[in-house]
């Protein structure tokens, strides 16, 4: 297991997002999260990074308790993650902006450009490099927030949601882009509310639901689960397959 | 391939541009003492000075994105401390300084380690309070000499005093270029001041960060305080560590261009000159901050990038400005 949480709870005041939430990743798998809108998923990216401290429970990354750390210390142990809306640093280039991302594991500024340039190459916005953020589309903007995430060198990929907002053409290109990441090895979760990101690249699902796992399978099953249709899909899904 | 020719040569065209302008002002700062009457030099050191602290307020203010209020206390400290130094125990003019800066840089890493947690507004709350209190206790601590201020030893030498206060505020710029325009540390402060969320997870300490930087842009000022004191040769409470010492520094670093290299330099000149230039048509009064009250409204509304930012605009770009003029003369 790469990652594991156990009992997680957090709460906030009266609400609580996470209840009682225990999860496994296996190394190399893909990991689906889904759920209604409020049902813990980004707040459970936020445990995992250490945006928040859970109230009690723990998370274990690569054999280590890693339950409380500040996020930069758990991102150089090797999560990396993507923000829902992405958060680039406007005032910088695209380039510089994977520069930042690099020097987690680099001091030397040749060595940043060199590994930034690489990785703006691997998600296709290379030829876009030197353009200031406020020049940059929303597809590309998300684009960054994965190539920032990777620049990091993560063990641990989180995704959230990096697929809103795009045209069906965009999502194909961006699934065969984290088809290319699980190529290498790479561990990831997904956020995502499309089925079809959901159905095309995980190996495993998991439902929530008020912040409670309501269901967790292979995403075959996963669609035609009662609770899960009750909770999220939707009747016309299953009627659907 | 020929456009990238073509590119390169506007760059390397660049460069020598500004390395030319670059060492025609550091010749020009050279010979001052030697071509100005001592009036001038006088004014030349005070640009110098401001031209420093504005700097190193822009570290914390410009780059990093939080507005230090408290940055003047740090110059008081700096004046207090060499005074104290130079007076009680006997130290030499150098050690002074250097302790100035050293205990200048402490302190904003205390008050920093608490406050620097804090976003917007609470940590310019903070370094208000910081820089207020300074003052308080200045006027009451006996080593200070309280409410009737410091007297120094004079040492009347105006090139003295201006080739040091040239050294020490050259050394700020050398500072900001070095760490913050071509190392990784400045990479790591505008990611911060753009989003601070987002640069800790990608692996900026943030917190350490904005420490080390604080700290930084105290040292300068800790030090440019101790050589004002020994220039000036008498300091006070409400001279070295009045709020107006802040205002200034603020003030110029808008004016010039916040979180550049050479805006707080420009916003100095400036001000500093229009400062002065008022001061001896109307003498001593306080009139004058009207009028630069008014001129920083008209920058905050038109030009919000400062001067820095208007000349980055196309037309003061010197190739463009030339073929712009070879149309208008038709060559």
């Amino acid at each position: 297991m790469i990652l594991q949480s156990n009992d997680l709870i957090k709460s906030f005041g009266g609400i609580t997002a996470i209840d009682r939430l225990s999860l496994a990743v296996e190394e190399g798998m893909i990991l689906g999260l889904i759920g209604p809108n409020g049902s813990g998923k980004t707040t459970f990216f936020n445990l995992v990074t250490g945006i928040y401290r859970p109230d009690s429970g723990t998370v274990i990354f690569g054999g280590k308790d890693i339950t409380g750390l500040r996020p930069h210390r758990i991102a150089q142990l090797g999560v990396g993650r993507t923000f829902q809306v992405p958060a680039p640093f406007s005032k910088m280039t695209v380039l510089e902006n994977v520069m930042v991302s690099t020097f987690i594991r680099t001091s030397s500024m040749g060595m940043a450009r060199r590994k930034a340039r690489e990785i703006l190459e691997m998600v296709r916005l290379d030829e876009k490099a030197d353009q200031p953020i406020l020049n940059v589309t929303l597809e590309d903007r998300k684009r960054l927030e994965l190539a920032r995430a990777l620049a990091t060198e993560p063990k641990l990929l989180l995704l959230d949601e990096v697929m809103a907002g795009l045209t069906p053409a965009e999502v194909k290109a961006s699934i065969e882009l984290i088809q290319t990441f699980r190529a290498r090895g790479l561990t990831m979760v997904i956020v995502e509310h499309v089925m079809d990101v959901i159905l095309s690249l995980c190996d495993r699902v998991t439902v929530l639901n008020y912040g409670r796992k309501i269901a967790e399978d292979t995403p075959g099953r996963i669609v035609n689960d009662e609770e899960v249709i009750r909770a999220y899909l939707g009747e016309h899904y299953s009627a659907r397959n | 391939m020929h456009v990238k020719s073509d590119r390169a040569k506007s760059k390397s065209v660049a460069v020598i541009w500004r390395w030319a302008s670059f060492s025609l002002i550091f010749f020009i700062l050279l010979i001052i003492p030697w071509i100005v009457s001592p009036l001038w030099v006088r004014i030349a050191t005070e640009i110098l000075m401001w031209a420093g602290l504005a700097q190193s307020w822009n570290m914390i203010g410009g780059y990093t994105g939080y507005l230090s209020f408290g940055h003047g206390a740090f110059f008081g400290v700096g004046a207090y401390i060499t005074g104290i130094a130079m007076m009680r125990l006997g130290c030499p003019f150098g050690v002074g300084l250097l302790l100035s800066g050293i205990f200048a840089a402490f302190l904003a890493a205390v008050i920093g380690y608490p406050t620097l947690r804090l976003r917007g507004a609470y940590f310019a709350i903070a370094t208000w309070a910081f820089g207020e209190m300074m003052r308080q206790i200045a006027t009451i601590l006996e080593i200070t000499g309280g409410a009737f201020g410091m007297q120094l030893p004079a040492f009347l030498n105006l090139p003295f005093f201006y080739y040091v206060t040239l050294g020490v505020s050259g050394l700020t710029y050398l500072t900001t270029y070095l760490l913050l325009e071509r190392a990784r540390f400045g990479y790591k402060l505008l990611a911060i001041r753009e989003h601070e969320e987002a640069a800790e997870m990608v692996g900026v300490d943030t917190v350490t960060v904005k420490i080390k930087v604080f700290a930084l842009s105290a040292f300068f000022p800790g030090v440019l305080g101790g050589v004002y004191a020994y220039w000036v040769t008498y300091i006070h409470p409400d001279s070295v560590l009045g709020a107006i010492n802040t205002d200034f520094m603020v003030v110029m670093a808008f004016l010039g261009g916040v979180g550049s290299l050479w805006g707080p330099f420009l916003g100095a000149f400036v001000v500093q000159l229009v400062n002065r230039y008022l001061w001896l048509v109307w003498g001593e009064g306080t009139f004058y901050l009207v009028i630069i009250g008014a001129a920083i409204c008209a920058v905050v509304l038109f030009i919000p990038n400062g001067i820095v930012g208007l000349l980055e605009t196309e037309v003061f770009l010197p190739r463009v400005a030339f073929t712009r003029l070879r149309r208008i003369v038709k060559w």
